[in-house]
C-alpha cells in the first residue's frame, strides 16, 4: 500500500534562466518507510518535498521542471501541475498556518478535512477517534484550535492531514519549531506512522533523523550528495558532517548506542569537529 | 460565463486569506486611527487593497461583504450602501489594471475621481433612504446645504463631494506608499501583481 | 440543522417596506413593536451577551440622536409656524415635521436589521446562506475574515507597542502621528500579505480548491416556505404595490 518514491533527472528552476533549485536529481525512496532529507538552508529540500505534492506549479507560474517522477505506480511526466491530496498529504513547517481557523473545536478541525473531501463524516468517526489518539490529542478534541501550543498545534495540523488516508506522508522541518518535549512526541509519531505510509520529512540537523529515519538523503545545494539506508549513512556520515550540525549531542550519542562501536562514533565525532 | 472566470482568476490559492484580511481591516483600521487620533475614516483600505494586488471583481465582492458584516456588527445603515462599495471596488480594480497606481499623480487624480463617483453613488441612496439623515457627523453638513435652499439630493451630493474625493485621495495615496515597499517575492503570485508601483516611482 | 431564516428575513423586508410606505404615526407603533420583540420571542433573544449590550446600546444612541436631529431640523429649516417646545430656541414645524418623519423611518429601517443580526449569529447566517448555493470560494472568506476579526486587533496592538517601544512617534504632533501610521500599517501589511500566502497554501494542501466530486456534493433538498414567510412576503408586496399606485396616481 505504502508507495515508494523515484524521481529520475529531476531539474527544476523557479524561473528560466535562473540557477537550478533541483539539479539532474535521481533518488529512489522505498514503500513504507521513513526518509529524511537532509541538507544546509537552500538545497533544495523545500523545493523537493513541495514538488511531491504537487503544490509548486500553481504557485510559480513561471517556473520550470524537467524529469519525471513516480509515486507508486503512477508516473508523472511531466512533473505534475496540481496538488496530489489526499493522496500526498503535505504538513508546512508553521504548524499555526494549517490551522484553518474557521472551525470552533479541535475535533470539527479534524472533521473539516472529511467535508471537503466530501467523505461521509458518520462512517469516519471511529477512525477520527483512533487518530486523535494515536497523536495523543484526544484530551483537546473540544478546545479551540486557536489557543494551543506549537507542540499541540502541530499535531492537530497532523491530524487534519492525516484523516484523508494519504499513501505519502511529507513534513517540512517539522522538528525546527518544537521543544524538546514535543520533538520526544514526534519522534514517537513518525515512528507509529511507518509501513501505513511513506513518510518523508526533511530537517537540518541530523537529530531526529538519526532517532527516527530508516533511509536518508542529503541534499547540497540541489544535488544529491548521499542516499541510502542508515547503515550507509553512518558510513559515509564523516563525508558530509560538515552539512549537518547536530543541535543535541547527547540525543546523537544515545541514537549511536547499540550501532558501531566507539572508534566508529569517535570518527564521527572527529569529523564533525569535536574532537 | 467570463464574469466568474475571471472571479475565480482573481480568487485563487493566496487570494482568499488576504481578502479576508482587507475585509477585517475595513472594519478594524478605525481602531488605529483613532489610537493615533487622526480624524480619517479610511473604511474602504481595504477594498482599494485588493483592488490592486488582486483585481477589480475581488475588490468589489470586499467591499460588498464589509458593508455586511458592519450592518452585522453594529451599523445596520451600511448594508444599504453596498451599491457604493461595488461601485468604489470595480473602479479601482480598473484603473489599478490599467496602472494608474504606479504614478503617485495618477493616484491623486484616481483618488479624486473615485471620490466624486462614491458621492454620486451613494447620493441617491442617502436621499431616497434616509432623506439625509444619517446620524452622522455629516448630517450636520448637509442641514447646512438645505438650509440655505438646496434640496435633499444637492444637499447629500454636497455633502458627499466635500469629504469623499478628501477621504479617498488619501486612501489612494496610503495604499500607493503601501504597496511600494512589498517584496516581489511575496506579491508576485497575485493576480495583480503588475498593478503594484515600484521602489522608483 | 441550521435554522430556518426565512420568516426572519420576510420580517425585515416587510418593515423595511412599511418604512417607507407609512408615515410616522404608523412606525412609531412599529417601532415600540419592534423593541419588544427580543423580550417577547425566543427566536428574537439576543445571541450573546455582546449582542445584547450592542442592541440596547445602539437603541439609546438612536434614540438620543434622533432628538437631536428632529430639534436640529425645527431649528435650521426655517418654514412653518413657530413652536415653542424650548425655551428661547426658535423651532419650526416642518422641519420638526420633517425630523421626525425621517427619524422615524430611519429607526424603524435600522432597527430592523439590528434585531435580524443581534438575534442571528454571524457563522448562523454564513451557513444559511452556503446552504442556499453561495459560492464556496466566498462562504471561506466571511469565515476567514471572522477569524481575522478576532487576532487583528491583538496584532495592531503589539505592532503598536513594538513601534512605540523604538520611539515611533506616537504620541507627537500630528504629522508625526501620521509617520507612525505607516509603521504600523506597513508592517502589518506586510505580515499579513506573508501569512495569506501561507494560509493559502495549507488551505490548498487540505483539498480546499479541490473540484467536489458530484457524488459528494450535498443535495440541497428545497425547502416549502412557511406560511409565516408567505404571509409576510405577500404583505410586503401588497404594501408596495398600493405605495407605488399611490404615488404614481395622484
Amino acid at each position: 500500500m505504502a508507495p515508494s518514491i523515484t524521481l529520475e533527472r529531476v531539474t527544476y528552476r523557479y524561473a528560466p534562466g535562473t540557477a537550478p533549485a533541483l539539479s539532474d536529481l535521481t533518488i529512489s525512496l522505498p514503500g513504507g518507510t521513513c526518509c529524511a532529507i537532509l541538507g544546509p538552508t537552500g538545497s533544495g529540500k523545500s523545493t523537493l518535498v513541495q514538488l511531491l505534492a504537487g503544490i509548486l506549479a500553481k504557485h510559480h507560474p513561471e517556473s520550470v521542471g524537467e524529469g519525471s517522477l513516480t509515486i507508486g505506480d503512477h508516473r508523472y511526466t511531466p512533473l505534475p501541475n496540481d496538488i496530489l491530496f489526499p493522496d500526498v498529504g503535505l504538513a508546512l513547517q508553521d504548524p499555526y498556518v494549517q490551522i484553518s481557523g474557521i472551525r470552533e473545536t479541535t475535533r470539527k478541525e479534524i472533521e473539516l478535512t472529511l467535508e471537503t473531501l466530501g467523505r461521509d463524516l458518520v462512517n469516519e468517526g471511529g477512525n477520527i477517534e483512533r487518530l486523535m489518539h494515536q497523536l495523543g490529542i484526544t484530551h483537546l478534541a473540544a478546545r479551540k484550535p486557536t489557543t494551543l501550543s506549537g507542540g499541540e498545534t502541530q499535531r492537530v495540523a497532523l491530524a487534519t492531514i492525516l484523516i484523508a488516508n494519504p499513501d505519502v506522508l511529507l513534513l517540512d522541518e517539522p522538528a525546527t519549531a518544537l521543544d524538546y518535549g514535543a520533538q520526544a512526541n514526534l519522534k514517537l509519531i513518525l515512528q507509529s506512522l511507518r509501513g501505513a505510509a511513506t513518510v518523508l520529512f526533511t530537517d537540518t540537523h541530523i537529530d531526529l533523523p538519526l532517532e527516527v529515519a530508516d533511509y536518508f538523503v542529503v541534499l547540497k545545494a540541489g544535488r544529491v550528495q548521499f542516499e541510502g539506508n542508515r547503515k550507509q549513512f553512518l558510513e559515509h556520515l564523516p563525508d558530509f558532517a560538515d552539512l549537518l550540525p547536530v543541535e543535541a549531542w547527547g540525543k546523537v550519542l544515545s541514537a549511536l548506542k547499540g550501532d558501531p562501536q566507539s572508534p566508529f562514533v569517535r570518527r564521527i565525532v572527529q569529523a564533525v569537529g569535536l574532537l | 460565463m467570463k464574469l466568474s472566470e475571471q472571479f475565480t482568476k482573481e480568487t485563487s490559492g493566496a487570494a482568499i486569506p488576504f481578502i479576508a484580511f482587507c475585509i477585517a481591516l475595513n472594519l478594524t483600521v478605525g481602531q488605529v486611527t483613532s489610537a493615533l487620533k487622526i480624524p480619517i475614516y479610511l473604511d474602504s483600505i481595504g477594498t482599494v487593497l485588493t483592488a490592486v494586488l488582486v483585481g477589480p471583481l475581488a475588490a468589489a465582492t470586499a467591499g460588498a461583504l464589509s458593508n455586511l458584516l458592519a450592518s452585522a456588527m453594529g451599523s445596520p445603515t451600511m448594508a444599504f450602501f453596498v451599491p457604493v462599495s461595488l461601485v468604489i471596488g470595480l473602479f479601482s480594480g480598473i484603473l489599478a489594471r490599467r496602472g494608474w497606481f504606479k504614478q503617485w499623480y495618477l493616484v491623486v487624480l484616481g483618488g479624486a475621481l473615485q471620490g466624486v463617483l462614491a458621492a454620486v453613488c451613494s447620493a441617491p441612496i442617502s436621499a431616497y433612504l434616509f432623506s439625509g439623515v444619517m446620524m452622522a457627523g455629516t448630517d450636520f453638513l448637509v442641514l447646512y446645504f438645505r438650509s440655505v435652499g438646496n434640496t435633499i439630493m444637492e444637499s447629500v451630493f454636497y455633502q458627499g463631494l466635500a469629504s469623499d474625493p478628501v477621504d479617498k485621495i488619501i486612501t489612494y495615496l496610503i495604499v500607493f506608499l503601501l504597496m511600494r515597499n512589498l517584496p516581489r517575492r511575496l506579491t508576485g503570485r497575485f493576480a495583480g501583481a503588475a498593478n503594484i508601483p515600484s521602489r522608483s516611482a | 440543522m441550521v435554522p430556518d431564516l426565512r420568516p426572519k428575513l420576510a420580517f425585515v423586508l416587510f418593515l423595511s417596506v412599511c418604512a417607507f410606505a407609512f408615515d410616522w404615526q404608523i412606525l412609531l407603533p412599529l417601532i415600540a413593536l419592534v423593541l419588544l420583540f427580543p423580550l417577547a420571542l425566543p427566536s428574537y433573544h439576543p445571541a450573546s451577551d455582546r449582542a445584547r449590550h450592542l442592541f440596547f446600546r445602539f437603541i439609546l444612541f438612536s434614540i438620543a440622536i434622533s432628538g437631536a436631529i428632529i430639534v436640529l431640523n425645527g431649528w435650521i429649516l426655517q418654514t412653518g409656524e413657530r413652536v415653542e417646545i424650548l425655551p428661547g430656541i426658535p423651532l419650526f414645524s416642518d422641519g420638526l415635521l420633517f425630523g421626525v418623519r425621517t427619524a422615524a423611518r430611519l429607526l424603524l429601517l435600522s432597527f430592523s436589521v439590528l434585531l435580524f443580526f443581534s438575534s442571528t449569529p454571524i457563522p448562523t447566517c454564513i451557513n444559511a446562506l452556503q446552504q442556499s448555493g453561495l459560492p464556496r470560494t466566498v462562504v471561506l472568506m466571511l469565515l476567514l475574515t471572522l477569524h481575522f476579526l478576532d487576532s487583528l486587533p491583538e496584532r495592531i496592538n503589539r505592532i503598536f507597542m513594538a513601534q512605540e517601544a523604538r520611539g515611533a512617534p506616537v504620541r507627537a504632533g500630528f504629522i508625526s502621528r501620521t509617520k507612525a501610521f505607516f509603521s504600523i500599517l506597513s508592517p502589518l501589511l506586510l505580515s499579513s500579505i506573508a501569512e495569506s500566502v501561507d494560509r493559502g497554501v495549507a488551505l490548498e494542501l487540505r483539498g480546499f480548491l479541490l473540484e467536489m466530486a458530484p457524488s459528494a456534493k450535498p443535495a440541497l433538498p428545497a425547502q416549502p416556505l412557511s406560511p409565516l414567510t408567505i404571509l409576510l412576503l405577500a404583505a410586503s408586496f401588497f404594501i408596495l404595490v398600493i405605495s407605488i399606485a399611490r404615488w404614481l396616481l395622484p
